[in-house]
């Protein structure tokens, strides 16, 4: 990956970055049980009721120079538990690779206090956009499989007040690795493959969607 | 009157003849012959093929020809008249033709003119020819049902007959116990423990087969029992296998190779018929086994401690404490003959000890699948929670390493064989010591509540009948660790013993010395003697091997008699008693007071043995009551 810019930066520190190999896709309500139901019975631990999470994102943006790219924060707090808040940089995922199985992104991960909004608004950043997270957690070995719905706040600040945003669930399979792997590729593929006829799990080009966002 | 003219019409009076005339005096008349009628009928009257010459002779030559020109003419145009009728009919068909056609080509626009159903008459219901047809159709409904029955009854009777050992019947309950799938023409199924969590190299695959040769020989239960499906296992799981562990003494603290390895004799080979979940769940059990001894066998290579582990063959041998030997031996019976006879030797098996074993590595599988769930969902899956909050919450260096600190499967099964041997230590010498000294009785309350590293004890030493006097009462609370034992005694003081046997035996008997004291200084009480000097430590008279001797003086409510008893745990009880000297002038009995009396005299040791008394405070309550004389 790219040595310049924020992640150069991290790697020069000798903060441990990591590698987070992802694969997205998405499933319409209707057919979210069915979906439900294959990955309990893939994953580990299939006799116990599915995982739920009800996550709050709020992501920050930071715009040093305007001709440079603005930086994003992910700070994410679960509202099943609210003391436990978790920070996470993301870099860009190179789309073009045919090599690669999955799309591979830097990721720097840190837990927070519950203060950590106060600390970053003082530092600069602005709230570029909030939501609600709510879904099942499945893992199979280092394989980590979210299925969730996100809400979108009506209300700033107030939790309880959501509507959905579209009407299906996002499906993401993600390992989080120090360096890159073939073995998480290739594992990654083989279980999409048995998700296939259900949901589409593949590379995700970003930029694309934004793109194509932009000229709307 | 010639300039008014008046129309006058003349017309034929329209008189037709009268068809008929209705009931109701309605007259119809024949209507009137159109053209075209009137010309057929005349037509219709002229006789063709009849001459008229015949009928009137044969006339003049000219009236002949007038007469045949006539007769032409009329020959002639009764000649024109069958085509004229013809062609007059062909034209009446031609117009009609055409009417219907442009009716027809009206209607189909629509627009005009419709076709439309005619309104018919229900026709009239024959009750007899619709009986007979419904009930044809009856019957032929209800032949097809039966069929179906029939076909149905059949198929369920052979359900029944067929014999409950069918290869897909018991291939469907194979399914529901063990993870079965199809390669390519092979069914292969899977016993290992790896979707539960292990991790071990092994894996154990079976193959399922039909079994072709079903012997229908003599003996119904012989072929009952026979199943239609087989099992083939890997050869290196067949037979049964179990982990057995052994604790026992050995003299010599490190003869670790004088550990003879004994064959497991309670463990024969089953039959190669048995039923195929008795095979597959041997089966299984070997890999459990092997996976537990290996795991075992590496750790006891790996670890680094002060006893050395030794690992031959499938046996792991250390020393739990000096003379107290841990065997774990890996017993795999494949069921083939021995060609040594087995060693008869007795094996003290301990069940315990290998229940926790499994459950020790049960829980290993256990930990490496279940994790717990991230929240947020983003964080770092794998961890624990507690490491995951440890940064925000900002925890010490020290927590986090006693964190990665984790216990192998060696050292945790070598601390719980500690504790059992230590416990079982305890029991025996307190019960020794209870046998011994039926004097004081003595009584060990076990806590129900206690784990594989922990137990307590709370010995109370009484005696009887003087129960009441607590503070006689020598309680003693013991808990039993892993290495060492720690005692709280009745005036709060800690002690720590180690394993060896001979410190519970000292503890306990310098603790009966110490009941005794306590018995002479109630009774004293009781009885109102008095109280001089206590000693807990004495320093004077013979030393004890351990602990320290005490002792206590009594004197009687009269002041004539002083008791002294010295007890000691290895000295034991000697109870010495004075009397007032007898030999005073009788000039100064009268002015000296009796208590003056005390300061002399030689004390005689008491012999208990010959005193009547269950046990020792009888027997000081009895010498106390017997000497008190009434003021």
């Amino acid at each position: 990956m790219d040595s310049t810019g924020p992640m150069g930066q991290v790697l020069s520190s000798r903060v441990a970055p990591l590698l987070e190999n992802f694969l997205q896709g998405s499933v319409l309500d209707t057919s979210k049980d069915v979906l439900i139901h294959r990955l309990r019975g893939l994953c580990d631990n299939a006799e116990n009721q599915p995982e739920i999470f009800h996550d709050h994102e709020i992501v920050f943006i930071m715009q040093g120079n305007p001709n440079q790219q603005p930086m994003y924060f992910h700070v994410r707090h679960s509202l099943i538990h609210p003391e436990s808040w978790h920070v996470r940089y993301l870099g860009v995922a190179e789309v073009g690779d045919k090599n690669k199985l999955t799309l591979i992104r830097h990721c720097v991960d840190a837990g927070a206090s519950s203060n950590v909004v106060d600390f970053l608004n003082e530092m600069g950043f602005k709230i570029d956009y909030e939501f609600i997270a709510k879904g099942y957690f499945f893992h199979k070995g280092r394989m980590k499989v979210t299925v969730s719905k996100l809400y979108k706040i009506l209300q700033p600040g107030s939790t309880d007040q959501v509507e959905p945003l579209s009407q299906s669930h996002l499906v993401e399979l993600s390992v989080v690795a120090p360096r890159v792997q073939e073995q998480i590729g290739e594992d990654m593929k083989n279980f999409a493959e048995q998700l296939k006829p259900l949901v589409l799990l593949e590379k995700i080009d970003h930029k694309r969607l934004q793109q194509s966002l932009e000229s709307r | 009157m010639a300039s008014a003219s008046v129309n006058v019409s003349v017309e034929a009076v329209q008189e037709h003849k009268i068809q008929e005339v209705t009931l109701d005096g309605q007259e119809i008349y024949i209507p009137p012959l159109s053209m075209s009628e009137n010309l057929a009928k005349l037509a219709h009257k002229i006789d063709f093929y009849k001459d008229e010459s015949e009928d009137k002779g044969k006339p003049t030559s000219e009236g002949e020809k007038e007469v045949e020109e006539e007769a032409s003419k009329a020959a002639v145009q009764p000649s024109l008249w069958p085509w004229d009728n013809i062609r007059n009919k062909l034209k009446a068909a031609l117009t009609e033709m055409s009417v219907l056609l442009d009716v027809l080509n009206i209607t189909k626009e629509k627009r005009y003119m419709l076709l439309d159903h005619v309104s018919q008459d229900a026709p009239e219901a024959k009750s007899a020819i619709q009986l007979m047809a419904k009930k044809k159709g009856l019957q032929s409904a209800a032949g097809v049902l039966l069929a179906g029955a029939e076909r149905l009854k059949k198929s369920q009777q052979e359900m029944g007959t067929r014999p409950q050992n069918e290869f897909h019947i018991e291939l469907l309950k194979l399914r529901q116990n063990w993870r079965l799938k199809k390669v390519g023409k092979t069914i292969l199924g899977d016993l290992s423990y790896k979707s539960a969590g292990s991790r071990f190299w092994q894996g154990g695959s079976f193959e399922v087969t039909k079994n072709t040769n079903i012997a229908n020989g003599e003996g119904d239960n012989m072929a009952s029992t026979r199943s239609s499906l087989e099992v083939v296992i890997p050869t290196e799981l067949e037979g049964s296998a179990f982990v057995q562990v052994e604790v026992k003494t050995v003299e010599g603290s490190m003869n670790l190779t004088s550990a003879i390895l004994r064959m497991p004799h309670g463990l024969g080979p089953y039959p190669s018929d048995a039923h195929w979940q008795t095979k597959l769940e041997a089966a299984q059990n070997v890999l459990f086994c092997k996976e537990l001894f290996s795991q075992l066998a590496r750790e006891a290579v790996q670890l680094k401690s002060f006893v050395p582990y030794i690992v031959v063959g499938n046996q792991i041998i250390s020393n739990v404490f000096p003379n107290v030997q841990l065997s774990i031996v890996l017993c795999h019976s494949t069921g083939k003959k021995d060609k040594k006879s087995q060693h008869p030797g007795k094996v003290e098996h301990n069940h315990v000890l290998e229940h926790s074993l499994h459950q020790l590595l049960r829980e290993v599988h256990f930990k490496s699948l279940n994790m717990s769930v991230p929240h947020p969902v983003t964080a770092t899956i794998g961890v624990t929670k507690r490491r995951r909050m440890a940064g925000p919450e900002a925890i010490s260096r020290r927590e986090l390493l006693e964190m990665t600190e984790s216990e192998t499967l060696l050292e945790q099964i070598i601390k719980q064989t500690r504790h059992a041997v230590l416990r079982l230590r305890t029991m025996k010498v307190i019960d020794a010591v209870a046998a011994k000294f039926p004097d004081p009785q003595i009584c060990a309350h076990w806590s129900c509540l206690n784990s594989s590293l922990e137990s307590n004890v709370r010995v109370i030493i009484t005696s009887q009948g003087y129960e009441a006097m607590r503070p006689t009462w020598q309680s003693l609370y013991l808990e039993i660790g892993v290495n060492d034992i720690k005692v709280v005694t009745r005036e709060r003081r800690r002690i720590i013993l180690s394993f060896e046997e001979k410190e519970i035996e000292d503890l306990l008997l310098w603790q009966i010395s110490q009941h005794h004291i306590a018995i002479c200084q109630s009774l004293a009480r009781l009885l109102s003697w008095q109280y001089i000097s206590h000693s807990s430590a004495t320093g004077v008279g013979e030393m004890e091997d351990f602990a320290t001797a005490s002792s206590v003086l009594l004197v009687s409510p009269n002041s004539d008699k002083v008791i002294a008893v010295r007890s000691g745990p290895t000295t034991g009880l000697h109870v010495h008693m004075k009397s007032d000297a007898k030999d005073i002038d009788a000039d100064l009995a009268s002015i000296l007071e009796a208590k003056w009396y005390n300061l002399t005299g030689t004390f005689k040791e008491i012999d208990l043995n010959r005193i009547d008394g269950r046990n020792f405070a009888t027997k000081l309550e009895l010498i106390m009551a017997s000497v008190t004389r009434k003021r």
